[in-house]
This record gives C-alpha cells, sequence and structure tokens, in this order.
C-alpha cells in the first residue's frame, strides 16, 4: 500500500513524535509498504495556532496514499478518504493543563474563544477517522474527557528490539533517561541511601536544555550522602552500542518519572534486554506495563520502599531474572509488537 | 476589563451626559478611563479622564494598555471627529447614538477636508448609483442631509466598518446594522438620568395660566418633529384651542420660524402657540414639570433612541409619538403612537387627551415606571460590559479573517473566487461559526 | 544558523528538486548548520486548488528558525522574516508557458483569474526576500521579464563532484539519464546512420515509457548498427556512470527547452569531457560553448552525427574542449562552497 505518514515538529526541538514517526517508517517500509513521511513545522504560540489549523484544512493529500496515518496534533486536521489517527498527545495547552499555571494560553475572553476554537477543530479532525488509536490509557481517557471520543490504545514499540539482549544480572540499576527533574533520578539516589546492599546505580541520558543546576544537584547528593562509589552518573549522550550494553549488563532498571502518559521507552528497553522495572505508583502510565512482582516492581514514591525493592532484586538475582523474562512476555501480551500495530493502523 | 471609553465629554453635548452616568456605573464593574478630546471646560466625572490632543497624538502603546476601546458617535463633527479617526486605526466598540450620520460625514469631507469628490466616492461606495446621483444632487444646491431622502443614506455604515462590535439604542437600529456589519451587534437601552429633585419655578413664572392645558415639544426645531402637523391639528380644534397653549423649547432659523409663524396665523392661534428658542436646562426642566402633554413627533427617525422622550417619560408625562423607529418599541400603554402615513389622527389624539386628565395620568404614570427601570445606567453599564465580553470572543476569529483576508487581499484574490467560499467554509466547518 | 528549506511535494515523486532539496541539506549540515526540510504538500488539478494552496502556505509558521531557503512555488510563499530564495521554480504555467499547449490553466475567465493571482502574489512575496537567487540565466531572465524582478544566477552543484574521472578518450559518446521525449535520446540513435566516423552511441538509462524503449532498440538493431549503438535500458549505478563517463570521447545532453544546464552536462565537465547539445536545448549554452567547451548544433540527425565524427576525428581537440570545460565549471563556482556562503549570508 501507500502510505502517507502526517505529523507535526516544532522545528530543531527533539519530540517524542520523532521516534514513533521514524520507527513506523521504518517497519511499514520493512513490509514492503510505500511510505511518505510529512512533517510540517508548526508554532504553539498563543495566538498563531489558528492560522495554522486551518492551512492543514487547505492542504489536499485527498488524492495520494490508501491510507494517511496522522500522529501528532494537528496532523489529524489533514482531510483524507482513510485517515487513521495515532494519537500522541493533545495541544495540552488548551486541555489538561488549562486551568494550571502551565495553561499558556491567558485567561481573558480572547484566550478563552481561543482554546473553544482548538477544542472545536479537533472535534471535527478526529472525528473524521475512520480509526482513532491513542498510544497510552491515558491519552485514551483524555480523548473521552476532553472530545467525547472512544479511542483505541496501540502501544508503539521499540523500533529496533532485537539489538537488546541480557547478558546476565549485573550489580547495578539503571536510570536511563533525559536528565530532568520530572524525571526523578533524584529519587533514585536517595532510595538508594536505604538500601542496606552494596547494589550501585547507574545514571545515564542527556539533561535537557537548561537542566545543568539540576545535574549539579544530583551530584552534589550523592557527594554529600557518600554514595561517589555506588553511583556513576553519565550526563552526556550516550550512543547506541553503549546503551545497549549497559542495559544488557544490569540487573534491573528504575524507570519512575512523575505523571507521564505513558510507560517510556526506557520500560521497553529494560524487558527487551529481559530485564524487570522498578517503578512507583504515581509514575504514570508505566503502571500498566509492570505489574508488581510478575515483571517488576511498582512502589509508592517512597525512597525507603523504593530502596528494599533495590535490595530485593540484588538479593535474588533468581528473581530478577524471572522477573526479566516475566517482562518480555507482558510486552507481548498486550500487543506491543509491530505485527498488532500494523494490523490495526492497516486495517 | 480594562476600557478607554472615548466620548465628547463637552457641557453641550447629550451624548457626553450619558457617557458621565454610564462609566460611573461601569466602574464598578470594570476599569474605566473616559478619553476625550476636547480642550477647555468639560463635564465631570467620577472616574479618571484623559485628555488627548487628537487621534493621531494617541500612541499604540497608550491603547495597549486597554483590553478594549469603546467609541461614542453622534451625527456632530466637532464632537466625534478625532473619535472617528482613532476607530479607523484601533478597532473597538462602536455605539451608534444616531441612526443618520450624513451630516457628520457631509461636514467632514466637505468642510475639514474640502473634497467633495471624497464625499462623492463614499455616497457611490455605500449606496451604487443612486448614492452617487444624491451626492450630486447635494453638491449642486440640493443637500440630501436637509431632505428627508436622507434616510435612505445615513452613512452610519462607514463608521462601523471594520468595528470589533456595534451597539445601538433600539432594536430596529440594530437589524438595520446589522444587514450592513457582519460582527457583534448589541441594542442596550440608551442610559438617562433626568434631574426631577432639583426646585422650578412655578407655573405662572412661566407665564402659563393653572387652567390652561400645557402641550410642549422639546429640540432642535425643524421639518423632522412635524411641529407644522401639530400646528395644522390644533387649528383643527377650534375654539377649543384656546384652552391650550403648545410651546416649542428649541432653537429654530429664521426662515423656517418664519414659516411656522405663518402656519400660526393662518390657523389663528396666536394666542396659543409660543416660539421660546433655546433655553437654559433649569428653564427647561420647569416647562417638563408643568407640562400636561409632551409633543414628540418625529418623521423619519434620525435618532438611535430619543433622549428627550425618555426624559419625558422619566418626568412622567403622556407623550405622544411617531410610530416609527425607536418610539415603536415603547409600550403601548406608556405612549401614544401615530401612524405617520395618517397624521390626521394627531387632532383627535389631541382633542381626547386635553379632555381627560386621568388618561394623562395613567399614561404618564406607566411611561414613568417603564423609563425609571428600562434606562438605568446601571443596566446599561451591566449589559455593555457582557458584549464587551462577547466582543472579546469573537476576536481571535476575527482576526484570523482579517489575516487571511489580507492575504487575499495581497494576491489580488476577487471577492467572486472560489477561494473566498472555501474559507468561510472550512473556518465554519472546524471552528463552528463564520 | 537553523535553517530551514522550503519545497513543494507531490507524494511518492521524486525527481530533480527534491534530490536537491536533500542536497542542500545535507550540505548545510555539513558546513555546520542545522537543517531541516519543509516538504509542503502542493495540488493543482482541479486549478482551484492552486489558490487553496498558496494561501495555506502562507498560513503556515517556522517558529526557532533563524534562515528560509525558498525553493518552489508554493511552498516559497510561507512567510519568514529572514528568507532567501533559491528559485528552481516558479509556476511556469502563469508565465511563459500559458499560450503554448503546456499552459496547464483553461483560457477561460476563471483559468485567467488564477493566473492572474499567482503573478500577483509573485509580484507581492518575492520582493520582501533578503535576496532572490535562481538555479539558471533562463529562470533569472524570466523573472525579470514577467515579474520585473532582479536575482543572481547560482549554480546547483552535484552532490559530490570528487567522484567524477577522467581516463581515456575513447570511442564513444555516452548519453546518460532519463530516456523520454523530451530528453530526446531517440534523435541521438537516428543520427548515428550519418556518421562517418566509426564513433559509437552508448545510451544508458530508465526509459519512462515502452515506445521510446523500442524505438532505441529498433534503431540498435539495424543491419551495421549493432557495434554503433549500445543500449543500456535500466537504471545505472553510480559507480557505472562514472566509469562510462571517464572512459567516454564526449557526452551528448540534447533535452528540448530546459531551464538549467542539466546534472548531465556538469557531469560530462567535471569528467573533462566535452559536451554535444542542441540550439534549442535551453540552458545548456550557461556551459556548452560552441567550438570551445563543445558542440551545439541544429536538432537535426546530420548535424549531430558531423558534431560526433568532429570529436571522434580530433581526440586532442575533444580533450582540450573537456579542459576547458571543466574550468568554466570552475570559474562559475558552481561549488557547494559558494552556494552555502551565498544561501546563509
Amino acid at each position: 500500500m501507500k502510505i502517507l505518514i502526517a505529523t507535526s515538529v516544532t522545528p530543531f526541538v527533539e519530540g517524542g513524535a520523532t521516534y514513533i514517526v521514524d520507527s513506523l517508517s521504518q517497519h511499514l517500509q520493512a513490509r514492503s509498504h510505500e511510505v511518505e513521511v510529512l512533517r510540517f513545522p508548526v508554532s504553539e504560540k498563543y495566538p498563531e495556532l489558528l492560522d495554522q489549523l486551518l492551512a492543514f484544512r487547505l492542504l489536499d493529500l485527498t488524492q495520494h496514499g490508501d491510507r494517511l496515518i496522522a500522529i501528532r496534533t494537528p496532523a489529524h486536521l489533514l482531510k483524507h478518504p482513510h485517515k487513521v489517527v495515532w494519537f500522541i498527545h493533545h495541544y495540552r495547552c488548551a486541555y489538561d493543563l488549562w486551568g494550571t499555571k502551565y495553561q499558556g494560553i491567558p485567561d481573558t475572553p480572547e484566550g478563552v474563544a481561543y482554546r473553544d476554537a482548538i477544542i472545536a477543530a479537533d472535534n471535527v479532525g478526529l472525528r473524521e477517522a475512520a480509526a482513532l488509536f491513542s498510544n497510552s490509557t491515558v491519552v485514551r481517557d483524555r480523548l473521552k474527557k476532553f472530545n467525547g471520543l472512544d479511542a483505541e490504545v496501540l502501544y508503539p514499540p521499540l523500533s529496533d528490539p532485537q539489538r537488546f539482549h541480557s547478558e546476565g544480572t549485573g550489580d547495578y540499576l539503571l536510570y536511563f533517561a533525559r536528565i530532568t527533574h520530572h524525571k526523578r533520578q533524584w529519587l533514585a539516589v536517595e532510595s538508594l541511601r536505604y538500601t542496606d546492599t552494596p547494589v550501585r546505580l547507574v545514571i545515564a541520558g542527556c539533561p535537557d536544555p537548561g537542566e545543568e543546576p539540576y545535574v549539579d544537584d544530583l551530584r552534589r547528593a550523592i557527594e554529600k550522602y557518600g554514595l561517589s562509589r555506588r553511583v556513576t552518573l553519565i550526563s552526556e549522550w550516550v550512543h547506541e552500542a553503549e546503551k545497549v550494553d549497559l542495559f544488557a549488563r544490569c540487573l534491573g532498571v528504575l524507570y519512575f518519572p512523575f505523571d507521564e502518559d505513558s510507560y517510556g521507552y526506557a520500560s521497553l528497553e529494560a524487558h527487551a534486554s529481559r530485564k524487570p522495572v522498578l517503578t512507583t505508583t504515581d509514575s504514570g502510565g508505566t503502571v500498566e506495563l509492570v505489574v508488581n512482582g510478575r515483571n517488576g516492581f511498582v512502589t509508592p514514591a517512597d525512597p525507603e520502599l523504593i530502596g528494599h525493592a533495590m535490595d530485593q532484586l540484588y538479593q535474588d538475582q533468581d528473581l530478577a531474572r524471572r522477573m526479566g523474562e516475566a517482562g518480555a512476555e507482558r510486552v507481548d501480551e498486550i500487543g506491543i509488537h509491530w505485527d498488532r500495530v500494523m494490523a490495526r493502523l492497516l486495517a | 476589563m480594562r476600557i478607554a471609553w472615548f466620548t465628547p465629554l463637552s457641557r453641550k453635548s447629550a451624548i457626553a451626559r450619558a457617557s458621565v452616568a454610564i462609566a460611573a456605573e461601569l466602574a464598578q464593574l470594570a476599569d474605566v478611563h473616559i478619553c476625550h478630546f476636547e480642550p477647555g471646560e468639560v463635564r465631570e466625572a467620577a472616574v479618571p479622564v484623559k485628555r488627548f490632543a487628537s487621534a493621531a497624538a494617541l500612541d499604540d502603546r497608550t491603547l495597549e494598555n486597554y483590553d478594549l476601546a469603546v467609541y461614542n458617535f453622534g451625527n456632530y463633527l466637532p464632537f466625534h471627529r478625532e473619535i472617528f479617526l482613532l476607530s479607523r486605526h484601533w478597532p473597538g466598540i462602536c455605539i451608534l447614538h444616531d441612526i443618520i450620520m450624513h451630516h457628520f460625514f457631509a461636514a467632514y469631507y466637505l468642510e475639514d477636508l474640502h473634497s467633495p469628490a471624497a464625499y462623492s466616492l463614499l455616497m457611490e461606495r455605500l449606496y451604487g448609483e443612486p448614492g452617487a446621483s444624491a451626492a450630486a444632487r447635494s453638491l449642486s444646491g440640493q443637500p440630501v442631509w436637509e431632505s428627508s431622502e436622507v434616510g435612505s443614506f445615513p452613512l452610519f455604515e462607514e463608521v462601523v466598518q471594520g468595528a470589533l462590535g456595534v451597539v445601538t439604542h433600539s432594536e430596529f437600529f440594530r437589524r438595520r446594522v446589522a444587514q450592513n456589519f457582519t460582527g457583534p451587534t448589541r441594542r442596550i437601552p440608551l442610559a438617562y438620568d433626568a434631574d426631577r429633585s432639583s426646585p422650578v419655578v412655578p407655573r405662572s413664572h412661566l407665564g402659563v395660566e393653572e387652567d390652561r392645558v400645557l402641550l410642549i415639544t422639546v429640540g432642535h426645531v425643524n421639518p423632522n418633529k412635524r411641529i407644522e402637523a401639530v400646528i395644522e391639528a390644533l387649528g383643527s380644534l377650534g375654539s377649543a384651542a384656546g384652552r391650550l397653549v403648545y410651546a416649542v423649547l428649541g432653537p429654530a432659523s429664521p426662515e423656517y420660524q418664519r414659516k411656522l409663524e405663518e402656519a400660526v396665523r393662518r390657523n389663528r392661534l396666536e394666542g396659543v402657540v409660543r416660539f421660546l428658542g433655546h433655553v437654559p436646562d433649569d428653564v427647561l426642566r420647569a416647562w417638563l414639570s408643568h407640562a400636561d402633554i409632551c409633543i414628540n413627533l418625529r418623521f423619519p427617525a434620525t435618532e438611535g433612541a430619543s433622549a428627550s422622550a425618555i426624559e419625558e417619560m422619566l418626568f412622567g408625562k403622556p407623550v405622544i409619538v411617531t410610530d416609527t423607529g425607536f418610539y415603536s418599541e415603547l409600550p403601548a400603554d406608556c405612549v401614544v403612537k401615530i401612524d405617520p402615513a395618517r397624521e390626521d389622527d394627531l387632532a383627535g389624539v389631541l382633542s381626547r387627551l386635553v379632555a381627560d386628565p386621568a388618561a394623562r395620568k395613567a399614561l404618564g404614570d406607566a411611561a414613568w415606571r417603564f423609563a425609571e427601570s428600562e434606562y438605568r445606567a446601571s443596566r446599561y453599564a451591566k449589559e455593555l460590559l457582557d458584549f464587551a465580553w462577547e466582543v472579546r470572543a469573537a476576536r481571535p476569529l476575527l482576526t484570523l479573517a482579517d489575516r487571511v483576508a489580507n492575504e487575499c487581499y495581497r494576491m489580488g484574490i476577487a471577492a467572486d473566487m472560489p477561494i473566498v467560499d472555501t474559507i468561510a467554509r472550512e473556518m465554519g466547518g472546524i471552528f463552528g461559526r463564520r | 544558523m537553523k535553517i530551514a528549506v522550503l519545497n513543494n511535494c507531490v507524494p511518492f515523486l521524486r525527481g530533480g528538486a527534491e534530490h536537491l532539496a536533500d542536497a542542500l541539506a545535507a550540505k548545510l549540515a555539513e558546513y555546520g548548520h542545522q537543517p531541516l526540510l519543509v516538504r509542503v504538500p502542493f495540488r493543482w488539478e482541479p486549478p482551484q486548488k492552486i489558490i487553496d494552496h498558496m494561501l495555506a502556505c502562507r498560513l503556515l509558521r517556522l517558529p526557532n528558525v533563524d534562515r528560509a531557503i525558498a525553493l518552489k512555488f508554493p511552498a516559497f510563499y510561507v512567510p519568514h522574516p529572514n528568507k532567501v530564495f533559491w528559485l528552481l521554480h516558479q509556476f511556469r504555467q502563469a508565465y511563459d508557458l500559458w499560450g503554448t499547449r503546456f499552459q496547464g490553466l483553461p483560457d477561460t475567465a476563471d483559468g485567467r483569474a488564477i493566473r492572474d493571482v499567482i503573478v500577483q502574489a509573485d509580484n507581492s512575496y518575492l520582493p520582501e526576500a533578503r535576496k532572490i537567487y535562481t538555479n539558471s540565466r533562463v529562470t533569472s531572465d524570466r523573472l525579470k521579464k514577467f515579474n520585473g524582478l532582479d536575482s543572481e544566477v547560482l549554480y546547483p552543484p552535484l552532490l559530490s563532484h570528487s567522484q567524477y574521472l577522467c581516463g581515456e578518450y575513447g570511442d564513444y559518446i555516452f548519453c546518460p539519464g532519463r530516456i523520454n521525449a523530451t530528453k530526446r535520446q531517440r534523435l541521438l540513435a537516428e543520427s548515428m546512420q550519418f556518421c562517418r566516423t566509426p564513433v559509437a552511441l552508448l545510451v544508458a538509462g530508465k526509459t519512462e515509457t515502452a515506445g521510446d524503449a523500442e524505438a532505441i532498440q529498433a534503431l540498435a538493431g539495424r543491419s551495421g548498427m549493432e557495434k554503433r549503438i549500445r543500449f543500456i535500458d535500466r537504471f545505472i549505478a553510480e559507480s557505472e556512470k562514472v566509469e562510462w563517463f571517464s572512459q567516454s570521447l564526449g557526452c551528448a545532453y540534447i533535452p528540448y527547452d530546459e531551464d538549467s544546464y542539466g546534472y548531465v552536462t556538469l557531469e560530462s565537465y567535471l569528467s573533462r569531457k566535452p559536451v554535444i547539445t542542441c540550439t534549442d536545448s535551453g540552458g545548456t549554452d550557461a556551459l556548452v560553448k560552441d567550438g570551445v567547451t563543445g558542440h551545439r548544433v541544429a536538432p537535426e540527425p546530420r548535424a549531430l552525427a558531423a558534431a560526433m565524427d568532429q570529436l571522434y576525428a580530433d581526440k586532442q581537440k575533444a580533450r582540450n574542449m573537456g579542459e576547458a570545460g571543466y574550468a568554466l565549471v570552475q570559474s562559475l563556482r558552481i561549488n557547494w562552497d559558494n552556494v552555502v556562503e551565498k544561501l546563509t549570508r
């Protein structure tokens, strides 16, 4: 089939959709489909969005492709006889961030009308879809709550899960994620203080722009708690090969960001490497994937309890290994694989 | 909400009077500044007053301090010129106190700018060939604005172009504006406060005996007020007219005055009709206080709402009006309406009312009750603020439409090209309105 | 700098402009900039759709971008305060193709109205650019003639120049590239019968229609022509192309009325081989100077045969002309240093 993938980008800002779009394109082509990826630059600055929403209605792709798969908002406003939406998040300022200090849109009659217009447009564009998918249950619930729409959850898999493997159970827990405050690497450091075993911690990832103070805080905390010998902090870009290796040799993976929509690619990378995931009850989407005691631990976001779970893994390597295997099963069980994605998107 | 309220503030402006009252009430609900362009002594207000030399002297940074500008319009150029110029540059809400804005533009183009061509162009642009012809007539000694034709060429359309919203004081005028203006419109009953509490001189001081029935007509004396018809009607009452006094309070041009006096002589009403010319406010209040019947005819209706009729109702008087425009919307039990095509009815109405004090009282009381609640400044302020919210909420899509229109203009896209419909359809389609 | 490259896009179709846009993005990155390739869909049938897409482009935004480089209609209308044009294409149907059979737009009131809008839009928006570059003298001349706008010619280089080689000056004229009626490989094949020297022809590339393939096969199959015309009817690899250029006597590139000199012409001169072109080929005259860097002849079999014979008969001259062509390419600064420097200035 000929397939259009349409998405939006904020120029020169790394966005979550890049990975999903690239991996979808790659896997469609691997199955002999012809793919054209359209990345539209979009400004989210108030009050520029309405102009662009209108632009999306005027661009005509209706004569091309057997499917149009729309990913990042407002790509779903494009018209197509067979539009499939794989919705990853709303323009949050108008939705779940409205009424909070992150609202971004002024609280004036103009701002309210602007927000209403965005929601109205989304309601039109989304309802034109032949099929509506979300990348997580959180997003599915928001689509229901704000747009009155039922979406099917379709989890985005890793693009190359086969690159990951296990080289036994090591002596360190790995926290691999962008270094930014809401990912809560600091909680991992705090939790290590409460361990009785000599389990180690490796924190690796690229700091977000402006997060240097946070990295400094992490270093200071590690110093202060006397954990310098047990904690390795890699605050820079890590090459793929090194990343795969870090996952392969770890004991288990820590991933407990604050209230994220999705379980995170780190969780998938963990299970692809047959490692358990240690997460918390307030992490958001991870709890869809991690079942406490089965493929990892889900504890309250309390350093003592997290520390205890860390010790458990260290003390029972067999448990860690079994949980890692269960992780691979769990991923398959809830359908996080490309065959399912293909079947659903191209149905 | 921060509102810049542009208005004349002169003591001679009735609109200024209304603005002061409204602004005082509006200040309870929003931050209001009265902004005006007149030098010299002006009315006092209970809100901050900002004076500017001219529209050009106001810079955008100052205007950006406000969420909305409100522009008060009347037909008199000296009071409203700078307001008009500013409204072109900085869109806001336009309040149209007068329907007919022809005199304003005639004075602007012909006396201010000395450009008959611009006046003609305006008339043609808004009214096509008939407008062009009327302009030609105006320029060759038969001014449209002094004839009854003026109702067909009101020129308010030029004022509202580009406005964010328009306020009128009668429903019929709002509907008319809506035919020419695609943005939000609202009818709000004109705010008016009548001073009924200050003491007035007794009737005898006015030279009117206690046993005479006093009829008055207030306002600038011109054919529009149908005074000739009143004189004829009084004449047809024969000797019964002897029990009446008809006082005409307002300035008249010498020729028109002569014409009316001629009608008075013809109808042998020398002892009945009195022309008092312009009188000071306190004298006017005295006449209003003592009047038994107010005659407030108009044809055609040129004002958005009649301040004089409202004042007369607030004084609890029976008012005879023409059944047109603003007056048609007044409740039937509060005023007596004359069908403009049947002015002869006036004689019958007058003789009936003159003979029936109880009927007069009933009308007057009903008029007072109605006017007292309808024309409150507090109500005006509340409805205006509500409208301001509506207007501001309409802005994002209006601004988008403007930007699109601008691009179309730059590309030379004609109004009849399919893209114009496409844009309207798509915007309506995704945003839920035009 | 953060640079957006604006091109239009017809899904699933890639042509010269797409390759150039890709090359430009790659080179900008190489020179230390951050490029973003923006491809805006374009539909022009029915003609009303053209206006829809022009307006859509005006409504798009480029946040966080320092410079925009605009290549084609209508993507070049996307607003940006720091825009430079590298004009590959206006919508020619509204300009030089109007009044010809390639007009595309109907000659009705509606069609003319659309044409007028395109012209007015170009006149309104193109002057907003910081600078207008074009890919050829022909494009610049058109822009001046129809829109009164001045522009500087900035010749598009190939993605890489270094792989071209000059080996022997052999016995064959090389004719690579897409095979279709506009490129006129058939005409070349027809010319061979009039050659008096043993010069041969090598035509290599993908045919676009069966008709072209058959016709050239037939000409190659005629008696006496088996050794004279070699026809490779498939997509050829870069390495094959480089090799065939390096061993050729010269190159023939005779398209009908093209704007630019064509990549084949450039490739030939980078391989230091002279080029045979036609007087009606259009922009090839920017590089092919008759008697100096090659031959420009009438689009007619005997004239073409004579040109090929001339190269064969005097290989030293062929070599000199090839070198002259190479020198001309250098002097015109057809390289990425020049292009990137100008577009990011």
